[in-house]
């Protein structure tokens, strides 16, 4: 197993796919001069030459729209948004064109294009670059969206992404960018799109949380494992299509579930697993479910409010223990 | 009076733990209840002041019988009453309050820790109204712990863990197990001589008025509904106990030397059960009339029957299959001391697959028990006897005993029965046989 960062298993995965099938490029802004606003792309554009690695003017929706017409050509773009807020302004392009088109043309048309970038919460750069969009994205049948919270995980299901045909939104993380983790070294390792990970196991309550969200979820489990419970811990890893077997499964044996999502709470992912689970699990519910998100505000700039404003462990813990009837 | 136990319908009020203007705490032990099964602690579940004790030391009171008014500092308790109402019939406040209050108490007891509130809809989760269904449970007989008195899965495994807590079955007499170690104190001391004298005559013939008590009451109904649901029917085989005498002799031997656990017969007779039912899963079984199911399980928990003061009682050893003789004699030794004491909570007499009775110390040569419901079997034990035995065309002498099984027709049938009982002989004639 190498130890890698999760920048470097990104860059792996699409190297290794760029190396095997000579139809995928990477675009975005600073993506090959620069080596990436984040060091993602380090070194690709001498990998693979400038028509490979192209570097585009600050411009979401026309480089996201070149990438479209390009995957309905027959290519497999890989685009990077600096951060998805940034792709707000693309957002046509991606939800009446990337996600509807295939529909509306009878399936004449398929999209192999990936669009990736970190999500969501940053650190103090307020309200404009904290936002999590994985609600906004999954609730378009025709997208596939992917929340990755360690390394492995990203070089195996971004390597699965970049090979399927419909058009993949992959949301990584600014924070976690030079987090370490081991990675398979299998060749050609892939990870299955829907498939959940249970990343502990336990039977006193099921805790779900994808990205950041899912440490959060982790921490929680370890303050509940000081107390002498045992947490299990899901990380769904796709966002849609959602593995609900795996939190059926999980939740048939604990009996109680608490959702974390850094998101805003209104509409959100947190909303849709607790809907899906009450609707599936009905009678197998001890407890409301309960979920941690970010405060329903535009998230602040002051550190004190933005550490506030975020799902923490702690919350988790607690929630926990409300559903577990321990408090 | 809260419903503490499965079977209970009433408790009495043993003692008060708190006074009269004691600030409570939601948890706070206020009195210790004797049910049919146990003494146990009543807890509050509100915080307040205990306004009023309804009733006295040693009061019976049905279950969601007042029993004490708590509320708030300075709060005239009959005016509490007259606002919330009497719900409960096991007693009544100062009159004018009863007189105020005189509401029907049908569905609405009140008081602390009845079962139900007076608001109406009982509040559980999904999870405990569907196991209450599943196991035939009312839920307005389900103390709730969640918030609100929320019902929530923990209560009903609660309730279900009492109910399964039978106290057991053969219904002719006692049974202590026979070699358990504070058992002898149990056995019957020659009863003092009746007067040599003549019994002078009394003026008047009578009797002594003697409390049913909730165990005798639980041991009454239980054993009645066994005998009128449970189609009995009896297996005696008379087994040679030889080899299983020189076995015992043997570990007690070693267990003397190295100062370890010794063993009776019964342990050896519980732990060959226990192995033999593992092959016979139709034993090991219960005949749920209103699941509409036979229920085969795939745990072996062995209750075993003890006479205490009051009657008897069944602590039940789990999994006896997987213990050893020394820590199934350990586990018995320590499960009938806390039953003599009164102390075993219900759910240590709890989810019995299989139960057996022994009155071979009272030199019972064979007997027939009373199946301890929701059991399909249970196995009575006479004594070991040293009877005549032909072999080989001689009269030698033997040693023997007589078990006889107990069998639910509606779940085992004769030969089923038949051939369980083969399987425990293979392994009480040849104890090695249980190495295996």
């Amino acid at each position: 197993m190498a130890q890698l960062q999760l920048r470097e298993a990104i860059r792996a995965a699409m190297v290794e796919e760029m190396d095997r099938d000579e139809d995928i490029f990477l675009m975005g802004e600073e993506v090959a001069q620069y080596n990436g606003a984040y060091k993602v792309s380090e070194g690709m554009l001498a990998r693979f030459g400038e028509k490979r690695v192209i570097d585009t003017p600050i411009s979401e929706n026309g480089f996201a729209g070149l990438g479209i017409g390009a995957a309905m050509n027959g290519l497999r773009p890989i685009i990077e948004f600096m951060t998805w807020n940034f792709a707000f302004v693309a957002i046509d392009q991606i939800i009446n064109n990337a996600a509807k088109i295939r529909y509306m043309s009878g399936g004449q048309f398929k999209f192999p294009i990936v669009f990736r970038g970190p999500n969501g919460a940053a650190g103090q750069l307020a309200a404009t670059h904290n936002t999590s969009v994985e609600s906004i994205y999954s609730q378009f049948p025709g997208l596939k969206v992917i929340s990755i919270s360690n390394p492995d995980d990203a070089k195996g299901l971004l390597k699965s992404a970049i090979r399927d045909d419909d058009p993949v939104i992959f949301l990584e993380s600014e924070f976690m960018y030079g987090m370490r983790g081991e990675v398979s070294d299998e060749e050609d390792y892939t990870i299955p799109i829907g498939k959940a990970r249970i990343a502990r196991e336990g039977d006193a309550v099921t805790i779900v949380g994808h990205n950041k969200s899912y440490w959060r979820a982790m921490e929680a489990a370890e303050m509940l494992a000081a107390d002498g419970y045992a947490a299990e811990v899901i990380d769904p890893r796709t966002i849609r299509p959602f593995d609900w077997d795996t939190v059926v499964a999980s939740v048939k044996k604990t009996n109680r579930l608490v959702i974390v999502d850094e998101s805003n709470p209104f509409a959100s992912v947190s909303s849709e697993i607790a809907f899906q689970i009450q609707s599936r699990c009905f009678d197998d519910l001890d407890a409301p479910i309960m979920r941690v998100t970010a405060k329903d505000v535009p998230a602040p700039y002051a550190k004190n409010l933005m550490e506030y404003y975020m799902p923490s462990a702690e919350d988790t813990y607690r929630a926990c223990r409300k559903v577990m009837y321990l408090d | 009076m809260p419903k503490m136990t499965d079977t209970m319908e009433e408790g009495v009020l043993v003692a008060w733990m708190a006074e009269e203007g004691d600030a409570i705490s939601a948890g706070d032990v206020i009195a210790q209840v004797e049910t049919d099964k146990a003494t146990m602690d009543v807890e509050a579940y509100d915080d307040g002041v205990l306004l009023k004790k309804v009733v006295e030391e040693g009061d019976a009171i049905p279950i969601g019988g007042l029993i004490a008014v708590l509320g708030k500092a300075g709060e005239d308790a009959a005016a509490v009453l007259a606002q919330y109402g009497q719900g409960g019939d096991g007693a009544s406040l100062a009159p004018e309050a009863s007189a105020e209050a005189a509401q029907p108490s049908a569905a609405a007891p009140s008081g602390d820790g009845a079962p139900t509130e007076a608001v109406g809809r009982v509040k559980a989760s999904p999870l405990a109204r569907k196991l209450a269904i599943d196991h035939g449970l009312d839920l307005r007989t389900v103390r709730g712990s969640g918030p609100e008195g929320r019902i929530i899965k923990r209560d009903i495994e609660a309730m279900l863990a009492q109910g399964m807590a039978a106290p057991a079955a053969p219904a002719q007499a006692p049974a202590p197990p026979p070699a358990v170690a504070p058992a002898p104190a149990r056995a019957p001391k020659p009863a003092p001589a009746p007067a040599r004298a003549p019994t002078p005559v009394v003026a008047e013939e009578g009797y002594e008025s003697v409390r049913i008590s909730q165990m005798r009451k639980a041991i009454a109904r239980r054993l009645a509904e066994s005998k009128y649901t449970a189609p009995h029917f009896y297996l005696t085989i008379d087994l040679e106990m030889e080899r299983a005498i020189a076995v015992r002799q043997k570990i007690n031997a070693q267990a003397e030397e190295q100062g370890t656990q010794k063993i009776s017969y019964n342990d050896l007779i519980t732990k060959a059960c226990a192995v033999a039912l593992r092959q016979h899963p139709q034993v090991n079984a219960s005949y749920m009339a209103d699941d509409g199911e036979i229920r085969r399980y795939n745990y072996i928990h062995i209750g075993v029957a003890v006479a205490v003061d009051e009657g008897l009682v069944t602590p039940v050893l789990r999994n006896a299959d997987r213990k050893g003789l020394a820590e199934l004699a350990a586990e018995t030794r320590a499960l009938a001391a806390r039953a003599r004491e009164r102390k075993l909570q219900p759910d240590e007499m709890a989810g019995s697959t299989f139960t057996t009775s022994n009155l071979g110390m009272f030199g019972i040569e064979e007997f027939t028990a009373i199946i301890n419901p929701p059991n399909a079997c249970i196995l009575a034990i006479g004594a070991i006897r040293d009877v005549p035995v032909v072999k080989d065309g001689e009269i030698v002498p033997g040693k023997r005993m007589k078990v006889t099984l107990s069998c639910d027709h509606r779940v085992v049938d004769g030969a089923t029965g038949a051939q369980f009982l083969q399987t425990l002989r293979h392994y009480l004639e040849e104890p090695l046989n249980l190495l295996l």
